[in-house]
């Protein structure tokens, strides 16, 4: 090849090849940022219509019904229903979705060492928790119904890993940092926690869900006392243990 | 519904020899199963012979030798099967092979699928749930869907649709327009019909149409179209997919049920020995008539893949919901769906 087209040809492969990249390297974005916004989850069709069918939910519960009355809303057909194909499901699901995205604006927290006090990870924990139960309130009538979709065996891995990523979701808005084997044990916890909250608040009758908070409370405390029991058992083991060995080497044991 | 299958009319002048060969092999056969006569005697003969081991050759080929792709000619050409054909000759092949089916038509999808096709399209139409409840829908302005079925022309899909409306929905006014090119199949449809209640009603209308070409459906006038077992057999898929995205409502609905790609490559191979092997036997054996079963596995082998098609639906300007697909017994048979935007 003459030099000339060479040099001609070679800027634009290489130009061709960086903008190839960058397009890729979005489109498959599995890191996640807080400097960078996340595509909307759903498409805008979608969110229409799921979104006038939220709206009917109090009345008609989660059903077909419900899909079918948004979808009206949104200049849809009921035939327009055949873009959700889970069904009901997909109408829980953007519930899940959007409230567990509404966290990180709904709770602000103030910057820290403002007046003196700091805010523990456990309080921000509780807060949070909290906020996304209120999320659940206008609905909370007909939340038994969507407890129940959600347990259909088809739909149980996509609610586990809906649950898995409110607790990661929540952890990381508290500001928890942990890269230690604790990370496992604190969301699963906290997926114990606010789901057995969530069945209790189904059920709660008392005034402004006091009854549910105190729940919460109390099922933070538990996890707190069986965290600091482990503790101090590890503790203890590790120095009988140690103990134990030395002990045995002064007898001129060889370990 | 369009057949599964039926004989393809067409005596080639070139071929005497197997010509003879072939009728007296027929009327051997005609001799021995008196329930595949009637249709024998009216076929005549196929205009080429294959015999059982050639099938089963074919039917590994595409791996090493993928069937020839169809040569581009000023005319334009196609497939049926998988010969490569005028475009113009492929309406009339498939007119051909549709002809004569119509009676033995259940019988045979009974036994090639082993009855599993009424399972596909009880899920097909329950899938998709047609007909507005009055009891739940406040608004009183638009009453029940209007669904057009095209390749309907036995009308099985049809009689579905308004049973699940009546009996489910409680809605007595959702109309089905069964479009079908072929004429027989549309006679064996009206026949079938006078057994059910929706004979005399204005909820059940005949067309004989091409769905490339569907001038007598307004724009933008219905609320459901579905094909099933049919878009196979369309020469120009893409123009049909349009002609779709024309007669649907914004919110519309375009579903189809369609052989498609099995994923499994073990069941993969059970399978397309089966339907090599297996399927044109059966034709020959109860319908009287092997190539037409032939066309009908080729054609099968032909069709795009779950990924392809959906593309296709989505390059008509559909919507897709979810991955825009779902399998059927592993992929042997695909739903399709797609949303006119509004």
């Amino acid at each position: 090849m003459p030099p000339t087209q060479l040099a001609r040809a070679l800027p634009r492969t290489s130009r061709t090849a960086s903008s190839r990249g960058a397009e890729g390297f979005r489109q498959r974005c599995c890191y996640h940022s807080s400097q960078y916004s996340q595509p909307p989850p759903f498409a805008p069709a979608e969110s229409a219509i799921l979104s006038a069918a939220m709206s009917h939910v109090p009345n008609v519960g989660f059903t077909i019904d419900a899909l079918k009355l948004g979808a009206r809303d949104a200049n849809y057909l009921d035939a327009s229903t055949n873009l959700f194909p889970r069904g009901v499901f997909d109408l829980v699901n953007y519930h899940l979705v959007t409230q567990r995205l509404a966290l990180k604006d709904t709770v602000q927290f103030p910057p820290e060492g403002e007046n003196g006090k700091k805010l523990g990870i456990g309080s921000k924990i509780r807060t949070l928790a909290l906020a996304r139960l209120r999320a659940n309130e206008p609905v909370i009538d007909k939340w038994q119904e969507a407890l129940a979709i959600m347990a259909q065996p088809s739909f149980i891995p996509p609610s586990l890993a809906e649950l898995a990523r409110l607790a990661d979701e929540i952890w990381y808005l508290a500001g928890d940092k942990s890269v230690d084997g604790s990370w496992y044990t604190k969301r699963a916890s906290f997926s114990a926690i606010y789901s057995s909250t969530e069945v209790f608040m189904t059920q709660d009758k008392s005034k402004d869900f006091r009854e549910t908070e105190q729940f919460l409370d109390a099922r933070l405390a538990d996890s707190m006392k069986l965290g600091s029991t482990f503790g101090a058992l590890s503790a203890w083991t590790d120095y009988t243990a140690h103990s134990a060995v030395n002990v045995l080497r002064s007898k001129g044991v060889r370990i | 519904m369009v057949p599964f299958l039926s004989p393809v009319n067409q005596i080639d002048p070139s071929l005497p020899q197997s010509i003879m060969n072939a009728h007296a092999t027929r009327s051997l056969l005609r001799r021995q199963l008196p329930t595949g006569g009637k249709q024998i005697s009216r076929n005549a003969v196929g205009n080429q012979y294959r015999c059982f081991s050639c099938s089963v050759k074919k039917s590994q080929q595409p791996q090493s030798t993928p069937p020839p792709p169809p040569p581009k000619s000023s005319t334009g050409t196609t497939h049926f099967g998988f010969e490569t054909i005028e475009e113009a000759l492929k309406e009339q092949k498939v007119a051909g092979v549709f002809s004569s089916v119509a009676s033995s038509y259940d019988t045979m999808n009974d036994l090639m699928s082993l009855g599993i096709h009424r399972l596909w399209k009880d899920h097909f139409i329950r899938n998709l749930n047609p007909g507005r409840n009055p009891l739940t829908s406040n608004t009183a302005q638009e009453k029940g869907w209007n669904i057009l079925d095209i390749a309907g022309g036995t009308g099985d899909i049809a009689f579905g649709m308004l049973d699940h409306a009546s009996t489910i929905n409680n809605d007595a006014h959702t109309k089905v327009t069964v479009a079908d090119i072929n004429p027989q199949m549309l006679a064996e449809g009206r026949k079938r019909a006078l057994a059910t209640p929706y004979a005399r009603s204005d909820r059940l209308r005949f067309v004989e149409a091409n769905a490339e070409k569907l001038d007598m459906i307004p724009d933008n006038s219905i609320d459901l179209y579905t094909v099933a077992f049919g878009i196979r057999n369309f020469t120009h898929k893409d123009v049909a997919l349009r002609e779709a995205y024309r007669v649907l409502k914004p919110g519309g609905v375009f579903a189809c049920l369609e052989f498609s790609k099995v994923r499994n490559p073990v069941f993969d191979a059970i399978y397309k020995r089966w339907s090599f092997s297996a399927i044109p036997l059966i034709g020959q054996l109860v319908a009287g008539d092997r190539d037409s079963y032939q066309y009908l596995v080729e054609s099968i082998e032909r069709f795009p893949s779950q990924t392809e098609f959906r593309d296709m639906i989505k390059d008509a300007g559909f919507m897709i919901p979810g991955q825009g697909w779902e399998d059927l017994t592993d992929g042997i048979a695909a739903i399709h769906k797609g949303v006119k935007p509004a």
